[in-house]
């Protein structure tokens, strides 16, 4: 009997194969719950790793295009570039960007009569910036990719290029630079007042950044540190309980002559201050 | 008597029988056990299977937009667009049983079994479709008994799970074919360059007889091995009843016409390598292979195939020369080994690598001579020399040397004595005579007077990028250096100066589109025009009348200017020229650095080996481009000299030489 059985069952397996379909049927079942190795897994694991990776670098890249965009300065996108990466941008921002240098510090990056002769010439199709140290590159690249001029941007030109800065909640006393350099307002305002026009420009070359903010001066810091013929001054503004710095580049032969005349009427404020 | 005997008998073997019975039990029991056991880490199947064998390729793309390669990804086919031909001879070759079983091919397994048990020595394979299909997509290829298993069990739930055609779509879209071809589709267009559903009975039998070992029946190394596997393929088919004889002889009969294998799908291996390479260093391999990156480089690949038949040709040629038999293979039939080459073509302007050949032969091997190997230059470097000669020393074209024995005094070395190539001393000549004739002992002079430094500086601001030793005899090429640094060096002379580091890679985008990268064309300068000039003009002097004459002989109408280099014992053989528009360095050597000598012992030179590849391949690369000379800076002018005394030719000069100067550089007059 069992062996009638076991004959049938042979039989009948080597006709059907129903132990492959019941075995087969369980290990369906089963699938969810077993894990995802080998070979094809492992490809998988390594594309979406791969995808991951580039995701990154896309997302990262695209950041730095939204912040390029909404960028006022140079000073600005060179913030936004990493070292050993770029950006690439339309020659529009550049533009932008240009006209809002002070006219001075926009001819140190090329003479406006050769930017110019750049857009009209057409073959400007788009603008490669790149980190230098802590300076910047500019590429101005044609359609080829072909560099049609470089414009190195040192750091120092960096520099002079951010005209005002604004420390929210300091005072003068907590920029170093400033130390026994530190003057009342009136008196400062008084012997500004006291200079010729070209001495006060050279002074105070963009008023607007003052006159935008709301408040009023108190004491006025002379750096004695000189970047690129240029000198930090720092304007201590009070806005109600509002407190605050803005930071001014004026030229090195102007703020001298200030100086002087500043140093003759009375005794600075800070370290020799009573 | 005989009945007790008969009863005994029959107890033994009731005994015989539980016992096999209960060992059949125990057996079943211990199945059940490991199968549970084994179970744990069966991996998951993926659903619908497709889903993850495709996978995005990396696509490589030539300047002119054509693909040129994919890599890493796989796309999978429907069955109807897969030659029927082909899923005969697969099904017949692997496995002829295979819409009738459920995974397992019972009959076949207990033959293997019975073969591996009892015929020591053979080992007979009973894998199913589903039971490959299982491997490839999960096991490594280690031999084990529970990978056997492992794999059986996935096998049979494959074949539970899915039909019998997403079964044979899936195994045909990812089974390996050699030479980097996954999947049929793939497999067809690399070995014919057609697709999988065009593909005839002789080259689908062909196909479905690599995957048993891709390498052993690579056709392009092993053709005959592969026409006899195509043989047993066919015979298969006829056995199983899914061709006739007469078809099947027919079919053996039918030439093939493979695909070239340098030219089609690995256009420009050696290239390929290269901005592979580049890419793992940038990216990561992980990217590279499974990112789906569209790269597009600069090969130019009607420049590239020009490129890769010079060479061909061009070593062909060298082989009579040698006294070797052509062939394909590295080494001669009686052992000896073949001289090897390295061609680089580099865009002036741009810097842009537009062919690049690393060998003669990339089946046979794969190292890249023309961006890893780095030979002395010998006489070619010394272009690098004259420039800082007349850079630093103010000297120019018609200022004279004496050709005579040259000894250095090195500290702690004795003293440096070069010989010229001709063994000779010529006495008085200008500069520009000594360049052009490649004259050693003047260029002994020449790098004592301006020290090494100067000219190591030198190549390095052309272009130069390998470690140059500061030593008196870098002014003759003793530093190693690859053909893609002389080209791209050489391709500064070109433009006056202006230095573009070479580049294979144009842009990256991701599968999207998105820009991951873009090369920007920024040329450096860091040399002096003038002085880039006077160099290139007696480098055209080198071209028209000096050591590569033969380039002019072979009939080069194109300005061209260029300098051949050949090291001692001839184990090296180069010429790197350029017109305005395109430069390019051949190198010849073996790489075991034996001198290249003829049949007759006689030693091989640059302009022998080198400049007939370097002229088949500019004319070709050339051909059309309008008569364009080399720009010439403001501050020159052009005047015409005595060789030997250097002074301003008059009526009775003999051999009046023109040279470039610079304005301010004064010649005498012949009569001061």
């Amino acid at each position: 009997m069992m062996s009638m059985l076991l004959l049938v069952i042979v039989i009948s397996e080597l006709r059907f194969d129903w132990m492959e379909q019941v075995l087969g049927s369980f290990l369906v079942s089963t699938n969810a719950t077993r894990p995802e190795s080998g070979a094809i897994w492992e490809i998988g694991k390594q594309t979406r790793t791969a995808h991951q990776a580039i995701e990154k670098i896309v997302t990262d890249r695209r950041s730095s295009y939204r912040e390029a965009g909404s960028a006022t300065s140079f000073k600005q996108i060179a913030a936004t570039i990493q070292p050993e990466e770029w950006l690439l941008v339309p020659p529009d921002l550049f533009r932008t960007l240009y006209l809002e240098l002070p006219p001075e510090v926009a001819q140190e990056i090329i003479p406006s009569f050769e930017l110019l002769e750049l857009i009209n010439n057409r073959d400007w199709e788009r603008t490669y910036f790149e980190k230098d140290g802590a300076g910047l590159n500019v590429y101005m690249l044609d359609k080829e990719n072909r560099v049609l001029k470089r414009l190195p941007i040192s750091p120092d030109l960096l520099y002079m290029m951010a005209d005002s800065d604004v420390a929210l909640g300091k005072k003068l006393e907590n920029f170093p630079i400033f130390e026994g350099r530190i003057y009342p307002a009136d008196l400062f305002f008084k012997v500004l007042k006291d200079l010729t026009p070209e001495v006060r420009d050279g002074v105070i070359r963009r008023p607007e950044h003052l006159l935008r903010l709301p408040g009023n001066i108190v004491r006025v810091g002379i750096s004695d540190e000189t970047t690129s013929g240029y000198i930090q001054i720092g304007f201590e503004i009070e806005s109600g309980a509002q407190q605050m710095v803005i930071l001014l580049r004026g030229h090195e032969w102007a703020i001298w002559r200030l100086h002087s005349l500043l140093e003759s009427n009375q005794q600075p404020y800070g370290k020799n201050r009573p | 008597m005989h009945k007790t005997s008969n009863f005994s008998t029959f107890k033994y073997l009731t005994g015989f029988y539980y016992l096999a019975l209960t060992l059949a039990g125990l057996g079943a029991c211990i199945a059940v056990i490991l199968f549970f056991f084994v179970l744990q880490d069966l991996p998951r199947v993926p659903e619908p299977l497709s889903r993850i064998i495709e996978t995005p390729a990396t696509e490589i793309i030539a300047g002119s937009g054509e693909r040129i390669l994919v890599l890493g990804g796989k796309e999978s086919i429907p069955l109807d667009r897969v030659s029927p031909y082909f899923v005969r001879a697969v099904l017949a070759t692997e496995d002829h049983r295979f819409w009738e079983h459920h995974g397992v091919d019972k009959l076949r397994t207990l033959k293997a079994l019975w073969i591996t048990l009892f015929e020591p020595g053979k080992v007979q394979g009973a894998s199913t479709i589903t039971q490959q299909l299982a491997k490839n997509l999960f096991f490594s290829f280690k031999r084990s008994y529970k990978r056997k298993f492992h794999e059986l069990l996935v096998a049979l739930q494959i074949e539970s799970r899915y039909s019998k055609n997403d079964i044979l779509q899936a195994y045909m879209n990812q089974i390996p074919f050699g030479v980097g071809a996954h999947g049929i589709e793939n497999a067809s267009q690399t070995f014919f360059g057609k697709s999988a559903s065009d593909l005839g009975l002789a080259e689908a039998a062909l196909l479905a007889g690599l995957p048993k070992s891709p390498s052993r029946y690579n056709p392009y190394l092993h053709f005959d091995r592969a026409k006899a596997r195509q043989h047993i393929v066919l015979e298969r088919m006829v056995a199983v009843g899914a061709i006739s004889r007469v078809e099947a002889d027919a079919a053996y009969q039918k030439p093939l016409s493979l695909q070239p294998f340098s030219s089609g799908a690995r256009t420009g291996s050696y290239f390929i390598d290269t901005v592979i390479q580049q890419l793992e260093d940038r990216y990561g391999p992980e990217i590279v292979y499974h990112g789906g990156l569209k790269i597009t480089t600069t090969l130019d690949p009607q420049m590239q195939r020009w490129a890769v038949d010079s060479v061909k040709d061009g070593m062909e040629a060298l082989d009579n020369i040698i006294g070797l038999q052509n062939g394909r293979t590295n080494n001669n039939d009686d052992g000896r080994e073949r001289p090897q080459a390295a061609l680089v073509a580099v865009e002036t302007n741009t810097g842009a690598v537009k062919a690049l050949v690393g060998g003669r032969n990339y089946a046979a091997s794969e190292y890249n001579r023309a961006v890893q190997n780095h030979r002395l230059p010998g006489s070619g470097f010394k272009p690098f020399l004259y420039y800082a000669a007349f850079d630093k020393l103010d000297l120019h074209p018609a200022s004279v040397f004496e050709d005579q024995p040259v000894r250095i005094p090195i500290p702690g070395a004795g003293a440096w004595q070069p010989q010229n190539f001709s063994m000779k001393f010529e006495g008085p000549m200008i500069l520009k005579q000594a360049f052009i004739h490649s004259v050693n002992t003047i260029a002994a002079q020449l790098v004592e007077l301006t020290g090494p430094e100067a000219v190591t500086g030198a190549a390095k601001n052309f272009g130069i990028t390998s470690p140059l030793a500061p030593v008196y005899s870098i002014a003759l090429g003793t530093s190693g250096v690859s053909p893609l640094e002389m080209a791209s060096s050489f391709a500064t002379f070109a433009t006056n100066g202006i230095r573009h580091e070479p580049f294979f890679i144009r842009r990256v985008e991701d599968a999207e589109g998105r820009i991951l990268e873009e090369h920007i064309v920024r040329g450096e300068k860091h040399l002096d025009p003038a002085c880039v000039y006077q160099v290139v003009d007696m480098m055209q002097g080198v071209v028209d009348e000096g050591t590569a004459s033969m380039v002019r002989q072979k009939g080069f109408k194109l300005p061209a200017a260029g300098k051949t280099g050949t090291t001692n014992q001839y184990k090296d053989a180069w010429f790197t020229g350029f017109t305005p528009t395109l430069c390019a360095s051949v190198w010849v050597g073996y790489d075991r650095e034996m001198g290249l000598r003829d049949a007759n012992r006689v030693g091989i030179t640059g302009s022998r080996g080198a400049s007939p590849i370097w002229v088949d391949f500019m004319m070709k690369a050339t051909a059309g481009e309008p008569f364009r000379e080399f720009s010439k800076p403001p501050n020159i002018h052009i005047e015409s000299v005595d060789s030997t005394t250097g002074r301003r030719a008059s009526f009775f000069t003999k051999t009046p030489v023109q040279v470039v100067l610079k304005d301010g550089q004064e010649l005498k007059t012949p009569w001061q």
